[in-house]
């Protein structure tokens, strides 16, 4: 058990690029600590480091109060879940959970063979011990890489895309199973993953990475509620938020669809910017004919046609295209890149009420409340209302009560 | 129908090309069963009309083959050993490692391989004799290391890179040095890899006979396939022949049961399993 430290960690490679550029990060101990971001952030980078298999350029990298920049990984005694398990093929499930403990001097037969047997149990592959891995499903041998991982009561897990080789029900399945894992043993847990799902159900805190640089670390919620830029606006929240451009005429905020009076304190976060562009969730929508009258005085509403309905059972989602100004392209069209996303203009994405009878091609009226918006400078990306960072006080004096007092 | 013609043709061409590849071996065996008086006879026939076993035993009663075969086994035995070791090393720094120079080993290893063995046989023979080598079991085993070694670190190098690197890099995780992540992990891995290439050397060494014949003058270091040319008949007027077929039965015979017994060892793919499946 230990807590994990980094300090302005940099991975630069021989051509200068660099991976992951001058990040901090403190991970509490017992907590559950996620890196997420798009292909070729660093994240995995990042988790590489703290195992030892890669290389730091600069920074420290601490394992409760040791300094493991210049150690090798079978000294800072961490245990990691591979995205492809790493299983050794030519031994038996036994082999691959004892691995660890055979490689520690002094560990009696007997033991082995009582850790081996209650990591099966707890995993359960009791009865697959004598097999070999070449002939276990996919859950089964990410369950063996994880029993070689709990075997050896490590000072941290470290999870590198454990879940992104199964099927889409195997993971939902794995996900729970980790998570359970992990708060019963109660271990520091650094998990890669690019699945923003994954990032919200499982992380005490997420680090969203972009670019080799953290975007935002906080609480899923925080992240989601608060995002600092649209960059984790986007990212996190499934399906993703719609951004729309907007203009600024005295305290109304046009959009293509509806013109919006601003609240007095968005009016005053956003200042003398004219042009922005304003990011609203799609599950902040619905049908104006569903809400409640209480409800419906608070928000605006606005016709729209609406192009498809995707009825999903819990709930459904309604596209409906809308015409974009072009000063806002190449703002958005810079996020789709960061994002690897589709197109995120000309179509708004709103979630319905499952008992909505908007159908394929016809006329609604959709409703939303003002207040759920989030406007974005659309040169600098920074979320002008509402972000973590931008509130006082109590949101960040919660994250680093979490953190070590810093030393001097 | 246009499938069905394919695969015939395909059991044609193989069945002819078997045919082609067998008939000398068969010829071979057929010689070596027949009497020596009797193998050019008036009518010759493919098959003996008498088989006999006389060769074999007459084979086997002289000196230099005895001493021939127990030379052959010794040398391409302790030349695959070797060879296989070293090569297991280089190869696996190959496979993994960075280093400056790394190209220029890998094709000077190669340029070794095409180097023409008879251009060696004259400076060999010089050195050796100087050395106190020549007609040594060393003084084969050294060239044939040299040319077995390009081939070995080749093909093995070829077999550790597609062992994944995350094996050894959980094994290290997991608390073992680098070699005994190298022992435990990537030499069982390997060891396809390593079987085809002890066998491919052996067969080299086996069947070597350039410099076999050069470099050695007794039954000391004599292997057998330059051994059979010093055979001769009971009798000057007997043709050696058949006693040399019989011999040459005798050498194939471990080749066979080597390529039989570890077929199955090198055609296995042992990695699967090893990663997502």
């Amino acid at each position: 058990m230990a807590q994990i430290t980094m300090k302005n960690i940099v991975k630069k490679y021989g051509d200068g690029f660099a991976a992951v550029n001058d990040v901090s990060l403190d991970v509490a101990d017992g907590e559950f600590m996620i890196l997420v971001g798009p292909s070729g952030c660093g994240k995995s980078t990042l988790l590489r480091m703290i195992v030892g298999l890669e290389d730091i350029t600069s920074g420290d990298m601490m394992i409760g109060d040791e300094r493991v920049n210049d150690k090798a990984p079978r000294d800072r005694d961490l245990a990691m879940v591979f995205q492809n398990y790493a299983l050794y093929p030519h031994l038996s499930v036994f082999e691959n959970i004892a691995f660890p403990l055979r490689l520690k001097k002094g560990v009696p037969q007997e033991e082995v063979k009582k850790k081996v047997e209650e990591a099966a149990a707890t995993l359960e592959l009791t009865e697959h011990l004598d097999r070999k891995p070449g002939n276990l499903s996919g859950g089964q041998r990410q369950r063996v890489a994880m029993g070689r991982a709990i075997v050896r009561d490590a000072k941290a897990f470290l999870f590198d895309e454990p879940l992104s080789n199964l099927d889409a029900k195997l993971r939902g399945q794995m996900r729970t199973e980790i998570l359970r894992m992990q708060r019963r043993m109660g271990i520091t847990t650094v998990y890669v993953t690019h699945d923003q799902t994954e990032a919200m159900t499982l992380g005490d805190r997420v680090a969203l990475m972009k670019r080799g640089e953290f975007q935002q670390v906080g609480t899923p919620r925080e992240l989601y509620e608060h995002p600092d830029n649209m960059f984790v606006a986007g990212f996190i929240g499934s399906p993703p938020m719609n951004f729309v451009p907007g203009t600024l005429s005295g305290s109304t905020l046009e959009l293509p669809f509806v013109s919006v009076p601003l609240p007095e304190d968005m009016r005053r976060a956003v200042g003398d910017i004219d042009t922005v562009l304003v990011g609203i969730r799609p599950e902040r929508f619905d049908d104006a004919s569903v809400v409640d009258d209480s409800r419906r005085g608070t928000g605006v509403t606005f016709d729209a046609h609406v192009d498809v309905v995707e009825w999903l059972g819990n709930e459904q989602f309604a596209y409906i295209p809308y015409e974009t100004a072009e000063s806002m392209t190449d703002a958005l069209d810079e996020l789709e890149r960061d994002l690897d996303s589709e197109r995120l203009r000309s179509q708004l994405v709103v979630a319905l009420d499952p008992g909505s009878d908007i159908r394929d091609g016809s006329s609604a009226t959709i409703w939303f409340d003002p207040a759920a918006m989030h406007i974005f400078d659309p040169a600098t990306g920074a979320n002008l209302t509402g972000a973590a960072s931008s509130r006082a006080g109590a949101d960040a004096a919660t994250v680093s009560s979490a953190e070590p007092a810093p030393t001097s | 129908m246009e499938g069905r013609r394919t695969s015939n043709w395909w059991t044609f061409w193989g069945v002819l090309i078997l045919l082609w590849a067998l008939f000398p071996l068969l010829w071979m065996v057929s010689l070596s069963f027949k009497s020596p008086e009797t193998f050019r006879s008036e009518t010759p026939t493919f098959f003996p009309k008498d088989w006999t076993w006389d060769n074999f035993t007459s084979v086997f009663d002289q000196d230099l083959f005895t001493s021939a075969l127990r030379n052959s086994f010794g040398i391409s035995i302790l030349a695959t050993l070797l060879s296989v070791v070293v090569a297991m090393f280089a190869a696996y720094a190959i496979a993994r490692l960075d280093f400056p120079g790394k190209k220029v080993m890998l094709s000077l290893a190669l340029a070794i391989a095409m180097f023409p063995q008879a251009a060696l046989v004259g400076p060999l023979f010089d050195m050796w004799r100087n050395l106190g080598i020549y007609d040594t079991w060393i003084g084969l085993i050294i060239p044939y290391l040299t040319f077995a070694l390009p081939l070995s670190i080749w093909t093995m190098s070829a077999f550790f890179r597609q062992i994944p690197w995350e094996m050894e890099q959980a094994a290290q995780v997991d608390g073992a040095t680098s070699w005994q992540a190298f022992r435990k992990v990537i030499v069982p891995l390997a060891a396809p890899g390593v079987f085809t290439t002890a066998i491919l050397t052996f067969f080299f060494c086996w069947n070597e006979f350039l410099l076999a014949a050069s470099l050695t003058s007794t039954n000391a270091a004599r292997t057998v396939p330059a051994a059979l040319t010093f055979f001769t008949g009971d009798s000057q007027f007997q043709s050696p022949v058949t006693a040399i077929m019989a011999a040459s039965v005798v050498v194939t015979i471990p080749i066979v049961i080597i390529v039989l017994a570890f077929q199955k060892r090198i055609v296995a793919g042992l990695t699967t399993g090893a990663v997502k499946g």
